[in-house]
């Protein structure tokens, strides 16, 4: 069964398309991440799976409801913004009975569920406070807790933890997989951060000017990207893209940089062509046995090291381009230094220069 | 599946649609109703021939609007509210600003200043009108016995009798009543003016009244252009203050137009007349509020 | 010898710090003498306010004027005041926030009808009065409270929705949009949400509805005979005459004008917003 079904979803601001044609099946209890650059289109489909803003076109069905026209009181969801959105002349109480006062929830009922939502996210010493005596943790605490005190059928997150700092949102992430894992709802999540999406996600839905650009398990969309785009969006450090020409003759197939340097692949599409040659930083390495499957060996001059504790960034020039990859720090000194690495070349992508598609 | 394509015209079913027309409505029937019908009424008017007593409702074309021309009444009304206008704005800038610049630094105690500056703001200008009244009184007021003092011998000013006097007497009153009202917004503009910019001009090496034109006045002008848009306004409309003071006289010396429409109106009770000079009154102001916003570049 | 020492005396910073008292000084005497003039020939004895010299004080504190106001029913206009500025004042911030709410959340009317509605605020009151009273005339509405209250409603309504507009403009639309998601109408949103998230707006622009009502004259003289004469109209009552009146112009003026006085002294901070419309946001 699924609990949310879009179809040829279309959003137009006067002549301006926003959303370009969405289909979405998202299973019941899947935790799904809506995901892309600024203006793709993310946060407008998640306002209109809301009913916070008209449909030009298509269809949202939820829990087999079309629910196009009905208001966004009566879709049984629960929403949690960027902001927050608590109310500053409530207490924290009030701020999370406030969805189920509107429901006429008899006072007890809603007692006890205010009481154990606010035992699950740990702030049961708060109750009394205004949401200006919190922190920004305590509020987004707060915000979640309003949001599954209405024992919903959708959970909508809108960027939730933007406004926090990198150390809270850490915390508040496993807090939400948590909260995942014992609710079991089905949850809907906006976000431009790809690490909050890889770490969240049962499913990425990566979008790119109003279009899905591709959909799947976080590992699917890494290890096996439809487009440059995907391959490029997830990953950090971004993945390498080098222009060549692909060769397939009888001795098999390979790459040619404009360089000259010529790496052998293990397997291939047929004819000659121009591809741009895509390796992600961490599919280097110095030992060619730590590596899962065949390896091709570069010359490297390193250019530039950023290093992070155990593990450093190296760039290094590689067919006309600097290139980025990841070792364990004891295995690099400094610049200027001369080594051999080992690339798994298996799981390097060849990306069609004209299409962006991976071949 | 069969796809369903929303078009505008379904979607304008959906609920709450009406709610924004809903929330506006009552507003908008009781503006229409006191804003729009008493123009419409009076422009009808303007073109009959009512008086008090006479009911004859038959339309006499443009003889009202004609008879605006030979009323040198009307004129010199129109006249005296463009004098008060054009000496009491300007001042009530000039001291406004000049007392803004007194208080825009910090000192102790500013704000109790600042709180007794602000009262005549609020006070009705009918009372403003009639404590002048009081303050001005040839024998019992005390402006009269101070100039005195100056004077080295008594003084018997007939401040609302004497034509020489009746004119400075409404534009002291004018002037004290709303020159705090220049001075406060002022200040409030002036203290939001960006510091590193005059900081910047000034080690620039400009000067105190060189960062004014240039830095200062322009940053606060959007401001300072709104508040004499809204005093200008108050001013050619004026007629409390001078019922309080002076009531027009002596004889017609003082009337404005707001009084002269009150005149025609309710004490010679030329209804149809008075219709038409209402409407020359909207006419001049429309133009000149068109005017002054785009002067002032208020149009956004 | 210190660096201070040798400047010239007028740009010592103390000497600027005296020079600027003692302006500031003069500036709020000047400004506010004849409110105490007002107040104190309120207190005095006829045979004071018509002391030669005048006397500038009075010898002691009488509330005789008062009484005599309270005696002969004259302070009943200050309760007709009263009930009139507040009445009007609780529809027009009602209806106005209202209005404000479709302006600022629907854009209802685009700009030209906010454009509209404040420029009604620019109409002037003689221009609009005689064709009101016409009306009034034919509906029997002269000299009764709800034709005041429905004239200064309509009057205040474009300063209201203007000012409520700002004010709706700072609430963050993630509230209404919970509340509206957490199973609330749009009435509701408006009622549970909007009017207390705009509380202070709503508060301090009350304070200037009601002022400008309280404060109003022209309507009052054309449209009350006896039986809701407002105070402005009864201190205009005195004028004329002997000059004996004096005590009771200026008791009545103080009747008026000490409402106000305390209104704003709770509103200093939102005052220069007020009067500006809007253009200074404190």
């Amino acid at each position: 069964m699924s609990d949310l079904k879009i179809t040829r979803l279309h959003k137009r601001y006067g002549l301006v398309p926003a959303v370009r044609g969405i289909d979405l099946d998202v299973p019941s209890g899947e935790f799904t991440v809506l995901v892309g650059p600024s203006g793709c289109g993310k946060s407008t489909l998640l306002r209109m799976i809301a009913g916070l803003e008209e449909i030009s076109e298509g269809t949202i069905e939820i829990g087999g409801r079309v629910v196009n026209h009905v208001r966004p009181r009566d879709r049984d969801i629960a929403m949690v913004f960027q902001n927050y959105a608590l109310y500053p002349y409530m207490n924290v109480f009030e701020n999370i009975a406030f969805g189920l006062r509107a429901r006429k929830t008899p006072q007890d009922e809603i007692q006890k569920r205010v009481k154990r939502a606010a035992e699950m996210l740990a702030i049961t010493g708060l109750l009394d406070r205004l949401p200006r005596q919190l922190s920004g943790g305590q509020r987004q605490r707060v915000a979640i807790g309003r949001a599954i005190v209405r024992n919903a059928k959708l959970f909508l997150f809108d960027e939730p933890l933007s406004n926090l700092d990198a150390q809270l949102r850490d915390e508040m992430r496993s807090e939400i997989k948590r909260l995942h894992q014992e609710l079991g709802t089905t949850m809907i999540y906006v976000t431009h951060d790809q690490i909050e999406a890889m770490t969240l996600a049962d499913r990425i839905v990566l979008l790119k000017d109003g279009l899905i650009e591709q959909a799947g398990t976080p590992l699917d969309l890494y290890e096996r990207p439809a487009t440059r785009f995907v391959a490029g969006f997830l990953g950090s450090p971004k993945m390498n893209f080098i222009p060549a020409d692909y060769v397939r003759d009888g001795s098999g197939a390979a790459v040619k940089f404009a360089d000259g340097t010529a790496l052998a692949l293990p397997r291939g599409p047929e004819g000659n062509r121009p591809v741009v040659f895509g390796i992600r930083p961490q599919h280097f390495s110095r030992d060619p046995g730590s590596l899962s499957g065949q390896a091709a060996r570069v010359r490297a001059t390193v250019e530039l090291l950023q290093p992070t504790g155990s593990r450093a960034f190296i760039t290094f020039p590689l067919g006309g381009k600097p290139i980025m990859a990841e070792l364990a720090s004891h295995d690099v000194q400094g610049p200027g230094e001369s080594l051999d690495l080992y690339m798994d070349i298996g799981r390097a992508v060849l990306i069609d220069p004209e299409t962006g598609r991976v071949l | 599946m069969t796809v369903t394509t929303i078009d505008s015209a379904t979607a304008s079913r959906a609920p709450d649609r009406n709610f924004k027309y809903w929330v506006i409505a009552p507003a908008i029937f009781l503006l229409l109703l006191v804003g729009l019908f008493p123009l419409v009424y009076s422009l009808i008017i303007s073109f009959q021939h009512l008086t008090m007593t006479e009911a004859d409702t038959s339309f006499v074309g443009l003889k009202n609007y004609a008879h605006l021309f030979v009323d040198t009444r009307l004129w010199e009304s129109l006249l005296h509210t463009v004098i008060i206008t054009v000496i009491a704005l300007p001042l009530e800038l000039v001291f406004g600003m000049a007392m803004a610049q007194l208080f825009l630094e910090r000192m102790p105690g500013r704000q109790i200043f600042v709180s007794l500056l602000m009262l005549p703001v609020v006070i009705s200008p009918i009372v403003a009108g009639a404590t002048w009244r009081l303050l001005l009184d040839n024998r019992y007021g005390p402006i009269n016995q101070i100039i005195g003092w100056f004077a080295g011998h008594p003084m018997t000013l007939l401040w609302n009798v004497n034509p020489n006097l009746v004119y400075p007497a409404i534009i002291f009153c004018e002037i004290w009543q709303w020159t705090p009202f220049m001075f406060l917004i002022l200040l409030a503009a002036l203290s939001n003016v960006d510091k590193s910019l005059t900081e910047a001009a000034e080690i620039d090496g400009a000067g105190y009244w060189r960062v004014f034109f240039k830095i200062v006045l322009p940053s606060i002008w959007p401001v300072m252009a709104i508040a004499l848009l809204i005093r200008g306004l108050d001013l050619v409309r004026i007629f409390d203050i001078i019922w309080s003071l002076t009531a027009g006289g002596p004889g017609t010396m003082t009337e404005t137009i707001s009084i002269y429409t009150y005149v025609q109106g309710f004490s010679q009770f030329e209804t149809s007349y008075t219709a038409a000079i209402a409407f020359l009154v909207i006419a001049l102001l429309t133009v000149i509020v068109t005017w002054a916003i785009r002067r002032m570049g208020l149009a956004k | 010898m210190s660096a201070v020492e040798t400047k010239p005396l007028l740009q010592r910073p103390g000497t600027r710090l005296a020079i600027r008292y003692a302006i500031a000084i003069v500036l709020t005497v000047i400004f506010v003498f004849p409110i105490y003039w007002l107040f104190m020939i309120s207190f005095k004895t006829p045979a004071e306010i018509f002391a030669f010299p005048p006397k500038w004080y009075a010898s002691k504190l009488q509330f005789g004027n008062y009484v005599g106001l309270f005696k002969d029913g004259d302070a009943v206009s200050v309760l007709n005041s009263l009930i009139l500025a507040g009445t009007s004042t609780v529809i027009a911030m009602v209806l106005g926030t209202m209005a404000a709410y479709s302006l600022v959340r629907f854009k209802t009317g685009g700009e030209n009808l906010a454009v509209w509605i404040i420029s009604q605020r620019m109409v002037p009151p003689i221009a609009i009065i005689f064709p009101v009273f016409l009306l009034y005339v034919f509906f029997g509405w002269v000299d009764t409270y709800h034709g005041l209250i429905i004239l200064y409603t309509a009057f205040n309504l474009p300063y209201v929705i203007w000012m409520m507009r700002g004010y709706i403009e700072d609430i963050p639309l993630e509230l209404e949009e919970s509340a509206l998601v957490d199973g609330w109408t749009r009435w509701q949103v408006l009622w549970r949400v909007v009017f207390p998230m705009a509380r202070t707006g709503l508060f301090a622009t009350a304070v200037f509805t009601f002022v400008f009502a309280w404060n109003d004259f022209i309507f009052a003289l054309v449209l009350t005979r006896t039986e809701v004469i407002t105070y402005t109209v009864q201190v205009t009552h005195y004028f004329g005459g002997q000059s004996n009146f004096w005590a009771k112009i200026a008791a009545m003026s103080v009747l008026g004008t000490l409402p106000v006085f305390v209104a704003v002294a709770f509103m200093q901070r939102y005052l220069v917003r007020g009067i500006s419309m809007g253009a200074v946001k404190g």
